[in-house]
């Protein structure tokens, strides 16, 4: 019994204690943080002038090279954009002269091994990471890499159509969109800090410029090499001098970060992306530089407005608004050239403008309201406790030591930082929020649904429309320099033949009916449309076997009715249907003094011989003329196929020509794509308006 | 750490001689370092010393996912992750008594309204009314709410790499502090899962409507695996979208979050994994303080019961936009439980993965018809029979067809028995030291080991498995790639441009 009731004195006391320890997060006592040791860095020089970084880490039986090599895509010319991306990547890809690529990928996949290659803006890295025992085995491989990249011309090719596919790609995803945009609209065009691979840029780069490249950059004197794994440090040094010694010390690259301009516009810019329900939105303008003393206070004000769930953006237009999933902002400083200010979001189109509104908002409260030191104190100490970190891995800290003595910063710059951030009061937040910060002089960027969005743009300005539309690759097909006082003479001729002079044309009433082929089988196709070629427009009545489709093409844009429906149509599928317009002989003959032609000789089809004229407007199109009537046989037109991405070139056949009140006009055409029949039109009646 | 460095050394050398025995030897010493312990109510934990730095990661994971929703609240399991960051009973909030009667009213009002709304002949009037308490209440509920209370706490005590995330299979929650906090993770992590307060939950339905937008409705890859899913499953619920249809997310209230809850976080149905410098004594004198209580002892999270039916033939989807062409492709196979699930999942690896392997030379490099090419056994989850699926990007010019017809090409090959010993040999020795490479931080111990007791019913299974797919052989690969790479068992969606 006595037993009983101690047992159940003991029972209870334990389940008091129980729900007495279980404590509330303010009640808990802290221990202090166990001390640790921190990693020592080994570093040494060899005469070619390679540093090399040291750190021993026995955790794993694996042993990482990092070759950090000072060059960029800043020395390549704009003309070449995407030169220093591609030597990275056909370095690795091609292998070497030793190592071709199939025997380095088999050799490497065979030992569970990593090399790779890459060069950026402002630094290229070349990397390692293998077994602890393949390391004396691989080590050759990889420096022979390094020195000798083979370039074959077939990986260049593949480089070539890969990046190129890039490219093709680069306006599927808002996301992108906006990101590369954005800092369009804050660097400007033409420098190093936007540049964007281009058909064009990627066709005009040879191997030879892959080779010079890599010539210029690969050297001793350009290289530094952390490593870091399981191995015995006196041991190692004697194996990468052994390794890397023979490396030619090649000259330092100098590499220079041309100065940016900037005068704080306030612009509203759209890219208009009809087939999404969300805005994505960016506001800011240019940030600065790490040396700025007002760095540490920047960094906590950076924090104070957007530091992860604990910052205003989060709280105020996620949190209490629920206005987005993505909300984020940063007024960043690069060590090199000045970083950006920015605040972006990603919202549904009909709160676009509530959601800039709240951003910039946020922005604004900075500069008019001191900080809370209650707030203050929150975000210095989230700054402050979470350093450890930083150092919580061997890897991170030779990193960090390589980072640092790559940009030449001093080894104790970051702990001067922390210091200097223990420091800053809300005074300081409010004074640099004041002086960087111009929330009512910023350049705002929307990508998203122009019909959605609506009108809640203009408030903040004239609504600039971005074009984003990818410039064409070369059509491969050599301009031939022609005759250009024979080409005036042509193209006035077939204008004359066309419309007879004196006869004014704004518009013209034409119904056609058109047999179109597809993979599906042949497809009939009404058409009533108004054409007026002074404002370049198509009002269309399509009759189709879907049923009655009314189509307006105006002011470069389109939308199609089908049973009571609107739809906005794409740029893809109108701009076709413009350039048909622009392209028509009617409208060369209408405004011929707009074009440039030149006349190219003579081709014979079918027996009969016809006279060549290019004619080069917005487009490029070229006409066989027969040269006893000058009406022309046929127009040619080199274009990309969307679907593809591929060029196909287009002709289109003219005849049954009849003339009524001054215009001349083919009653039958017929269209080919690549030499395959597509369409056959005949024109039931024309009229001019 | 002595200890663990030798024992993962050890492992690693299995992986280069591949010494089979050494398997088990190594585990032994990897043992050293993992206690496992369960409370008397069934919460599971896994402590894995890890002692290099004064840091310590934290991993939740609770085995339930999208597929376990019910019918019209597709999106409840993502729903309740986001509340889960709200706080508890007395975190994020000044006054919970007061707060939680406003919550309640609000969940009432707000499903007068839903059910109005859903009426032959809804009375709009009523509606108005009953939208106009609603937020009315939304508006007095902000007063008691202190906005982000629960992060800002982690943060402040440096925390870092707060998230969380929900799957078809489960859903999982995890952060990092200062070795020295660790009973700060006890105290937040157990209240905000013993007391759930569905704060701000109409607010947060709007944020997780943002979400959708972003990564499907606005966005075309993920518009395309919707579509796909769809309609490769036309009865288990791995068709459906994780974070929900627009109209479930409209239509879920509190009432349904909250058994929700009530089902599937029961104590058997959760396992923590804690890796760092902690010890693990500590670690579970802990536990019991804090999680001794934790409610539902005894309760068994109901399974999905809905078997995937035989395909009966070839499903194909196209969508049709004004993005670039995107193929994606999925045979049904199995679970991850499965004798064939190994196999498939070198097969995958062959085909698919690293520079040498069959399609990457073939489609990607050779005949250049491909930017990427990926195979991936298990998607969209491995609880359940997954698909094995292949994800084509074609390169510009390059016809979806013609992709398409290629991949199918290789296909057939392994059928034949295209594939080499060395290539077999090489995939697995990949797969081994990537394993290894895996668990060399905490975080990553942490989530290994837990995905893996929860799947496999033991963490040692991470070790374990390796001998399995060992044993995989040619015939194995040649096996699995003519039973279940099949035209009836397809799906396949393309995303293709309009044309103009």
């Amino acid at each position: 019994m006595t037993m009983k009731r101690t047992l159940l004195t003991v029972c209870m006391i334990l389940i008091s204690v129980s729900a007495l320890a279980q404590k509330r997060y303010d009640e808990i006592k802290f221990p202090e943080l166990n001390e640790f040791e921190k990693t020592k860095v080994e570093e040494f020089a060899l005469d070619n002038g390679i540093t090399f970084y040291l750190v021993e880490d026995k955790e794993l039986p694996l042993i990482r090279v990092n070759v950090l090599v000072k060059t960029g895509s800043l020395l390549e010319p704009l003309e070449k954009t995407g030169l220093a991306g591609m030597t990275g990547q056909v370095m690795r890809n091609g292998g070497s002269e030793n190592y071709p690529a199939d025997e380095l990928n088999l050799l490497l996949e065979d030992k569970a091994a990593f090399i790779s290659t890459s060069i950026g803006m402002g630094s290229a890295n070349a990397s390692m990471n293998v077994l602890k025992e393949d390391f004396d085995d691989l080590v050759p491989v990889f420096v022979d890499l390094i020195r000798n990249p083979a370039f074959p011309q077939d990986k260049i090719d593949l480089a070539k159509t890969q990046l190129k596919t890039g490219i093709s790609r680069r306006n599927d995803e808002q996301a992108q969109i906006a990101n590369r945009e954005f800092f369009k609209l804050i660097y400007g065009d033409n420098n190093p800090y936007t540049s964007q691979i281009e058909y064009a840029t990627i066709d005009a780069i040879t191997r030879e410029d892959l080779v010079d490249f890599h010539e210029q950059a690969f050297t001793g004197n350009n290289m530094m090499i952390g490593v870091i794994g399981d191995f015995n440090t006196r041991e190692m040094k004697r194996k990468l001098e052994a390794a890397f010694g023979n490396i030619e010390p090649g000259s330092e690259t100098n590499l220079i970060y041309p100065e940016v301009d900037y005068n704080y516009p306030s612009t509203v810019n759209l890219v208009d992306k009809p087939d999404v329900n969300q805005s994505y939105i960016f506001a800011g303008h240019i940030g600065g530089l790490r040396e700025n003393p007002d760095y540490a206070a920047l960094q906590l004000m950076n924090e104070i407005l957007s530091g992860g769930f604990s910052g205003r953006l989060m709280q105020t237009v996620r949190s209490d608004l629920g206005l987005a999933y993505a909300v984020f902002g940063s007024y960043s400083s690069n060590i090199n050239y000045p970083g950006v200010f920015y605040v972006g979001v990603m919202t549904k189109s009909s709160t676009t403008a509530e959601a800039i509104d709240a951003m910039l908002s946020e922005v604004e409260k900075l500069q008019v309201e001191p900080v809370q030191q209650a707030e203050l104190e929150e975000a210095r100490e989230r700054m402050l406790n979470s350093l450890i970190f930083r150092y919580d891995s061997k890897n991170k800290i030779l990193n960090q030591r390589l980072n640092n003595e790559y940009n030449g910063l001093p080894d104790d710059y970051f702990d001067e930082y922390v210091e200097q951030l223990k420091t800053v009061s809300s005074a300081d937040i409010q004074r640099v929020a004041k002086e960087y910060l111009q929330p009512d002089q910023v350049q705002i960027l929307v990508v998203g649904n122009k019909a959605e969005i609506g009108d809640q743009l203009s408030k903040y300005g004239t609504v600039n429309e971005i074009d984003i539309e990818i410039p064409l690759p070369d059509t491969g097909e050599e301009k031939v320099a022609g005759d250009a006082a024979a080409g005036k003479e042509w193209l006035n001729k077939m204008a004359d033949a066309i419309v007879e002079p004196g006869t004014e044309i704004t518009s013209i009433s034409v119904k056609t009916q058109t047999i179109q082929d597809s993979p599906m089988g042949s497809m009939t196709l009404g058409n009533d449309a108004v054409i007026n070629y002074d404002e370049i427009s198509m009002m269309a009545n399509l009759t189709t076997p879907q049923g009655e489709i009314e189509m307006e093409l105006k002011n470069g844009s389109g939308v199609m009715k089908m049973m009571g429906q609107e739809q906005q149509l794409p740029p893809m599928m109108t701009k076709p249907m413009f350039n048909e317009i622009k392209n028509s002989y009617l409208n060369i003959a209408l405004k011929k003094d707009q074009f440039m032609a030149e006349y190219l000789g003579t081709e014979e089809v079918e027996g009969k011989e016809y006279g060549v004229l290019r004619v080069d407007g917005e487009n490029t199109v070229t006409f066989l003329i027969d040269p006893d009537t000058g009406l022309p046989f046929l127009s040619r037109t080199n274009d990309l196929n969307p679907q593809t991405g591929a060029f196909a070139t287009n002709e289109t056949r003219y005849s049954n020509w009849q003339t009524n009140n001054g215009l001349t006009y083919a009653h039958s055409t017929v269209s080919f794509s690549d030499g395959n029949k597509v369409s056959e039109t005949t024109t039931e009646s024309v009229s001019i308006n | 750490m002595r200890i663990l460095a030798s024992k993962l050394l050890c492992l690693l050398l299995i992986v280069a001689f591949q010494t089979k025995p050494a398997h088990a030897q190594s585990l032994d010493e990897f043992e050293k370092k993992v206690t496992e312990f369960t409370l008397d109510n069934g919460l599971h934990f896994i402590i894995i010393e890890r002692h290099d730095a004064p840091v310590v990661s934290f991993y939740t994971q609770v085995n339930v996912g999208g597929i376990d929703e019910p019918v019209g609240n597709t999106g409840i399991a993502h729903i309740f992750e986001h509340l889960a960051f709200k706080g508890d009973h007395y975190v994020g909030t000044t006054n919970w008594e007061e707060e939680k009667k406003v919550i309640d009213q609000m969940d009432d009002v707000y499903k007068a309204w839903l059910y109005e709304k859903y009426k032959p002949n809804p009375d709009t009037a009523f509606m108005a009314t009953k939208w106009a308490e609603f937020e009315a209440l939304q508006e007095e509920a902000k007063q008691y709410v202190v906005n982000n209370e629960f992060s800002k706490i982690i943060d402040r005590n440096g925390g870092v790499g707060m998230n969380a995330s929900t799957s078809w299979d489960k859903t999982d929650y995890f952060y990092s502090l200062p070795s020295n906090k660790v009973e700060l993770w006890f105290s937040l992590e157990s209240s905000r899962f013993m007391e759930p307060t569905y704060r701000e939950f109409y607010v947060e339905k709007e944020v997780v409507r943002e979400e959708r937008r972003m990564r499907t409705e606005s966005n075309p890859v993920g518009r395309l695996i919707e579509d796909f899913l769809a309609v490769a499953y036309s009865a288990h619920p791995y068709g459906r979208p994780i974070v929900g249809w627009n109209s479930d997310i409209t239509a879920t209230t509190i009432e349904d979050a909250h058994e929700f809850y009530e089902t599937y976080y029961v104590p058997s149905n959760i396992t923590f994994g804690i890796a760092g410098d902690v010890d693990p004594d500590q670690m579970k004198k802990f536990a019991e303080e804090y999680f001794g209580n934790f409610r539902g002892e005894g309760k068994v999270a109901p399974p999905v019961t809905t078997i995937e039916p035989e395909q009966r033939g070839e499903r194909r989807v196209v969508l049709e936009g004004s993005a670039q062409p995107i193929l994606v492709m999925g045979n049904h196979t199995v679970s991850g439980n499965h004798p064939d699930y190994e196999a498939l999942d070198l097969l995958g690896r062959v085909l698919s993965s690293g520079r040498t392997s069959i399609l990457y030379k073939k489609l990607v490099e050779e005949e250049q018809l491909a930017l990427q090419v990926q195979n991936i056994a298990g998607i969209p989850g491995t609880r359940y029979s997954g698909l094995f699926i292949t994800l084509g990007v074609p390169n510009q010019g390059v016809e979806l067809d013609t992709l398409e017809q290629a991949i199918y090409a290789e296909f057939e090959a392994a059928k034949e028995g295209s594939i080499t010993a060395e290539q077999l040999e090489r995939v697995k020795t990949n797969l081994r030291a990537n394993t290894i490479r895996g668990l060399a931080n905490n975080t990553g111990l942490a989530m290994g080991f837990v995905n893996t007791h929860v799947e496999r019913g033991d963490w040692r299974d991470v070790f374990n498995r390796l001998e399995r797919y060992d044993a995989v052989t040619l015939e194995d690969l040649q096996r699995v790639a003519k039973k279940y790479l099949t035209k009836k068992s397809r799906t396949v969606a393309r995303n293709e441009k309009v044309d103009s």
